[in-house]
C-alpha cells in the first residue's frame, strides 16, 4: 500500500537493563486524576522527537510524553498484522461457542450466530504482544474499514445511545490496541485516532446530558478516560509527524480541546502552564486555540459574561461539547456574584439574567431553585433576590441540571451529529 | 580528530590513567577520583587518554595486566569505552558505555564504608544527565526516538535509592535529586518529582538542615518553581524565598532564574519589586506589568502579556501574570475613586458604570456596561472591592470603610 507509515524505531534492550525496568512505567501519560491507571505493562514509545521547527527558542523542548497503552504490551514493534476480517476467525467461532455476541453482532438476532460482516474484534485486557499472532491482529486497511463500520452504528437509532455507545467504545478500544502493538505512525493513522477522539467527545456530550443514575456517572467517567487516552496518543503521533514535516490540518483543534478539557486546576495532572510550553507556535497561534486560551482566561478570572457569550459565538461543535459541562459551573458563579453583590432592595431582573446566561427565563427561574436562591415579584417583572450569603458550593456536581444554552447557533450545530 | 600518537605513548597514558584510578580508590581520594570520571569536561587529561585509547584500541589487555587494575576491570573497560565514543562523538555510544560504567561504580560504592566516594558520585549523576542530554540530541537529529534522558532518569532514582538510608552517604541524596528534577523538568514528566520530594520531605530518613546549602537552594528552587505552576502562591513564596536568601550573592544568574519565578508569585500576592531590583537582574519584561498593576492600566498589561508572551510561555508564568487582571481592575476602579474623592467627597463612593466603560474606552478597550457590571460583580465577589452594585441605577456603591482591601501578602480568593 502507498501510504507513508513507517516503523518507529525501537532500540533493542541489551544486557543491563536492569536501569531501565520499574520506572518506565511511571513515566506514562497521565489520565485526569479521577481516572486510575489499570496498567503493569509499559507502554510503546511513540513520540520523543525534538522538532526544533517547532520549538520557539531552538533550544531543545521537552516532549509529549507517550501514550498509556495498557492496550497492550511493549516491545516487538515489527509486528505486522494480516487479519483480514474485522474480527479474527478464531475469536468469533470461540464467542459464537460462547454465545458471548453483543446485539449488533448477532445475525438475525440469534445469539449464538454471526458472521464476518458483523463481528469485531473485542479489547482484551490480558493481552501480550509475545502471543499475539500476526493472525489476530488486523492491518491498518482493515482497521480503517472497521473503524467506518462501527462510527456508521452511531447514526442507527435502532438500539438507545448508551447500547451503541458501549460497543463501539470496546470495538475501537481494540482498534487501538491492535494499532499499537503495530507501532504505526502515517496519515491514516492520524486520521483513524482522530475520529475516535470525536467519537468520545460525542459521547462525552451525550453522557453528560443524559440523567445522572450511577450506570451514565461510570460510562462518563470510563468515556473520559479512553478519550484522554486517545487524544494523548494522537499527539505522540502528531509529533512524530510533525518530524517528517507534515502537519495534521486537524491539530489545533484537537490541542484546543485538551485545553478545554483541563480548564479547572483539579482536573490537570500536568499542570497547564508546562504543558503549554511544548505546543508548537503554529498550533498556539491558530484559531482554535485562541478561543481556548480566551476561555480558559475567562474561565479563570470568573468573567462569566465572556465565557458564555464566546462559546455561542465561537465554539465549533467538539469545543462546544466540552465546554458545555462548564456553563452550569459558571452561570453558578455568575448568580453567586449576584447574589452576594447586588443591591439588596432591587432584585436583578431574571429577564436581564437570562440574556447573560442565555437561558430562558423559565430556566433560570428553575435554575435559582436549584442552587438555593429566591426570586420574587415586584410587579415590574422577576428578579434574582440578594441575599449578601456566600455561595454555593461551585463544585457540587450532583445537582447540576443542565439547561441549554438559548441560542440558535449552538442549537444548529448540536442538531445532527457531525460526519465522522 | 584524533592526534597522531606512537603506542609506546599510548600505553603509557592508559596506564597512567589505571594507576590514578586505583590509586584513588586505595587512598579514598574521592576529589582525584571524580576527576578521572568527567567525561564531558574536555579535560586535557582526558582527552589525552581518548586518543591513546583509540590509538591502543586493546586496552582490555593493559587492565588485565594487573590484578590492580582487573579488579575494577567492569568499571574501567566501560569508561574506557564511553571516553572512546566522547572523543569520536558517538554520543549514544558513550552515554550507554558510562551507564554501564556507572552501574559498575554504584556497585562499589555500596561497598565502602564511608562517604569519602560522594564526590565521585555527584559527579557520576552530572554526567550522566549531560551525556543523556547529548545522546537524545544524536538521537533526535537522526530522526530516532530519543529516550536516553529517560533512562538517565530511571537510573538516577536507582542511586537515590541507595543513598536513601542511615549513615553518612546520605547527604548525598539532595544532589541526585536536583539532578533528577532537572531530567524531569526537561522532559516535562515533572510529576515523577512527586515521589522523590515525598522522600526527601516526609519520609523520616533525612534531615533537611544536613544538606549542603548549595543543594538546598537548587532544591527550593525546584520545587518552588512547581509550586509555581500549580499556583500555590502562598507556598512558592515560601520556597523561592528560602531560596533566594540561602543564594551565594556573587552567582548573579542563579538569583536571577529565581527571580524570574519569584517576581511574579508576590505579584500575585499584592508585593510589589523596585524596578532597581528588575533592571540589577535583567528582568525587564515585568516592568511594564508592575507599571500595569500600579496605575491600573489595562491594556499595558495586555500589551506586555503579547510583547514577552514566548518567554512568558515558556518559563511558564504566564497564566500567573495573566490572572493579575483583576487586581489591575481594582486599581483603575480605586483610581477613579480617588478622582471623585477630589470633585465632590460625599458622592465619590457611588460610580456610575458608564464612567468605568469610558475609562475602559480611553484604554483602548472595548467592553460594554454588562461586562463591567460582570467585573464589578467578580471583584465584589473576591473581595477585591467591599461594596454592592445596583443594576437598574448601573452603579457600584463602595464600601465607605476600606473599599479596597490590599492582599497582604495572600493571593486573591479562587
Amino acid at each position: 500500500m502507498a501510504n507513508r507509515s513507517r516503523q518507529l524505531y525501537q532500540p533493542r534492550r541489551n544486557n543491563s537493563s536492569s536501569s531501565y525496568s520499574s520506572y518506565s512505567d511511571s513515566t506514562q501519560s497521565k489520565i485526569p486524576k479521577a481516572c486510575n491507571q489499570n496498567s503493569n505493562s509499559s507502554s510503546i514509545i511513540y513520540s520523543n522527537k525534538t522538532s526544533s521547527s517547532s520549538s520557539k527558542t531552538g533550544e531543545f523542548t521537552s516532549r509529549i510524553e507517550n501514550s498509556n497503552h495498557t492496550d497492550g504490551d511493549q516491545d516487538p514493534p515489527n509486528l505486522i498484522g494480516t487479519c483480514p476480517f474485522m474480527c479474527p476467525v478464531g475469536e468469533r467461532e470461540r464467542r459464537e461457542r460462547l454465545r458471548d455476541l453483543a446485539v449488533f453482532e448477532r445475525l438475525h438476532g440469534n445469539p449464538a450466530k454471526t458472521s464476518p460482516a458483523l463481528a469485531v474484534k473485542k479489547f482484551s485486557r490480558t493481552i501480550s504482544s509475545k502471543d499475539m499472532k500476526a493472525s489476530d491482529v488486523r492491518p491498518v486497511p482493515v482497521l480503517e474499514e472497521t473503524l467506518n463500520y462501527l462510527l456508521d452504528l452511531l447514526h442507527s437509532s435502532d438500539h438507545p445511545f448508551d447500547v451503541v455507545h458501549d460497543f463501539i467504545f470496546d470495538r475501537t478500544r481494540s482498534i487501538r490496541q491492535d494499532l499499537s502493538m503495530q507501532n504505526i505512525v502515517s496519515d491514516q493513522v492520524i486520521r483513524m485516532y482522530e475520529r475516535m477522539v470525536k467519537f468520545h467527545i460525542i459521547s462525552y456530550h451525550h453522557l453528560h446530558r443524559s440523567s445522572q443514575t450511577p450506570n451514565t456517572a461510570s460510562m462518563s467517567h470510563l468515556n473520559l478516560e479512553q478519550l484522554m487516552k486517545a487524544l494523548t496518543t494522537l499527539f505522540s503521533l502528531y509529533e512524530v509527524n510533525r518530524a517528517s514535516h507534515s502537519a495534521s490540518p486537524n491539530e489545533a483543534e484537537f490541542f484546543s480541546l485538551y485545553l478545554l478539557l483541563h480548564l479547572s486546576p483539579d482536573n490537570q495532572v500536568e499542570p497547564l502552564s508546562l504543558w503549554f510550553r511544548r505546543i508548537p507556535s503554529s498550533v498556539m497561534e491558530s484559531r482554535a486555540m485562541s478561543f481556548a486560551r480566551r476561555i480558559l482566561r475567562y474561565y479563570r478570572l470568573g468573567n462569566y459574561k465572556r465565557f458564555i457569550s464566546t462559546t455561542e459565538e465561537e465554539a465549533s461543535y467538539l469545543q462546544y461539547c466540552i465546554v458545555e459541562p462548564y456553563i452550569s459551573e459558571v452561570r453558578k458563579l455568575a448568580v453567586s456574584c449576584i447574589s452576594y453583590g447586588g443591591y439588596k432592595l432591587q432584585p436583578y431582573p431574571v429577564e436581564h439574567l437570562s440574556k447573560i446566561l442565555m437561558m430562558k427565563e423559565s430556566d433560570v427561574e428553575a435554575f435559582s431553585v436549584d442552587c438555593a436562591l429566591e426570586t420574587s415579584d415586584d410587579g415590574t417583572g422577576k428578579g434574582l433576590v440578594s441575599t449578601k450569603q456566600a455561595v454555593i458550593n461551585k463544585t457540587s456536581k450532583e445537582h447540576n441540571k443542565y439547561y441549554e444554552l438559548d441560542s440558535s447557533r449552538i442549537e444548529r450545530l448540536c442538531a445532527e451529529l457531525p460526519a465522522l | 580528530m584524533v592526534a597522531y600518537i606512537s603506542m609506546g605513548e599510548a600505553h603509557r597514558r592508559i596506564t597512567e590513567y589505571l594507576t590514578r584510578f586505583s590509586d584513588a580508590i586505595s587512598s579514598q581520594d574521592g576529589k582525584s577520583l571524580s576527576r578521572l570520571l568527567s567525561v564531558s569536561s574536555d579535560s586535557a587529561v582526558l582527552l589525552s587518554l581518548a586518543d591513546a585509547l583509540n590509538t591502543f584500541q586493546d586496552a582490555n589487555r593493559v587492565i588485565r595486566q594487573s590484578e590492580r587494575f582487573s579488579q575494577y576491570g567492569d568499571i574501567l573497560l566501560h569508561v574506557f569505552r564511553a571516553l572512546q565514543s566522547y572523543r569520536l562523538k558517538n554520543l549514544v555510544e558513550s552515554y550507554m558505555a558510562f551507564e554501564k560504567a556507572s552501574n559498575a561504580i554504584v556497585q562499589e560504592f555500596r561497598n565502602w564504608e564511608t562517604a569519602w566516594a560522594l564526590e565521585a558520585l555527584y559527579v557520576i549523576a552530572y554526567e550522566i544527565r549531560i551525556l543523556a542530554e547529548r545522546a537524545d540530541m544524536e538521537l533526535a537529529s537522526k530522526g530516532k526516538t530519543p529516550e536516553k534522558l529517560k533512562g538517565a532518569g530511571s537510573f538516577l532514582m536507582k542511586v537515590f535509592g541507595v543513598l536513601a538510608g542511615k549513615g553518612p552517604k546520605r547527604v548525598g541524596a539532595l544532589y541526585v535529586t536536583c539532578q533528577l528534577f532537572k531530567i524531569y523538568f526537561k522532559l516535562g514528566t515533572v510529576h515523577l518529582c512527586r515521589s522523590v520530594i515525598r522522600s526527601i520531605e516526609t519520609a523520616r530518613i533525612f534531615d533537611f538542615e544536613e544538606f549542603p546549602v548549595r543543594d538546598k537552594v537548587t532544591y527550593m528552587y525546584y520545587t518552588g518553581r512547581l509550586e509555581v505552576y500549580n499556583e500555590n502562591f502562598l507556598a512558592a513564596d515560601h520556597k523561592l524565598s528560602y531560596a533566594l536568601t540561602h543564594c551565594c550573592t556573587k552567582k548573579e544568574a542563579n538569583i536571577r532564574m529565581i527571580l524570574k519565578y519569584l517576581v511574579p508569585v508576590k505579584l500575585s500576592i499584592g508585593i510589589f519589586p523596585k524596578t532597581s531590583l528588575l533592571e540589577k537582574f535583567n528582568l525587564n519584561e515585568y516592568k511594564d506589568v508592575v507599571l500595569a498593576l500600579k496605575r491600573g492600566d489595562l491594556r499595558l498589561l495586555r500589551h506586555a502579556l503579547e510583547e514577552h508572551e514566548d518567554r512568558f510561555l515558556r518559563s511558564g508564568v504566564y497564566l500567573v501574570l495573566e490572572k493579575l487582571e483583576l487586581q489591575v481592575y481594582q486599581r483603575l476602579v480605586k483610581k477613579i475613586y480617588i478622582i471623585q474623592k477630589e470633585r465632590d467627597l460625599n458622592r465619590a463612593h457611588q460610580i456610575k458604570l458608564d464612567v468605568i466603560v469610558k475609562a475602559l474606552r480611553w484604554l483602548d478597550i472595548d467592553m460594554d456596561v454588562d461586562e463591567v457590571e460582570c467585573i464589578m460583580a467578580i471583584l465584589i465577589y473576591k473581595n477585591l472591592m467591599k461594596g454592592y452594585f445596583a443594576h437598574k441605577s448601573k452603579v457600584v456603591v463602595l464600601s465607605k470603610q476600606d473599599p479596597f482591601p490590599k492582599l497582604n501578602g495572600k493571593p486573591v480568593n479562587a
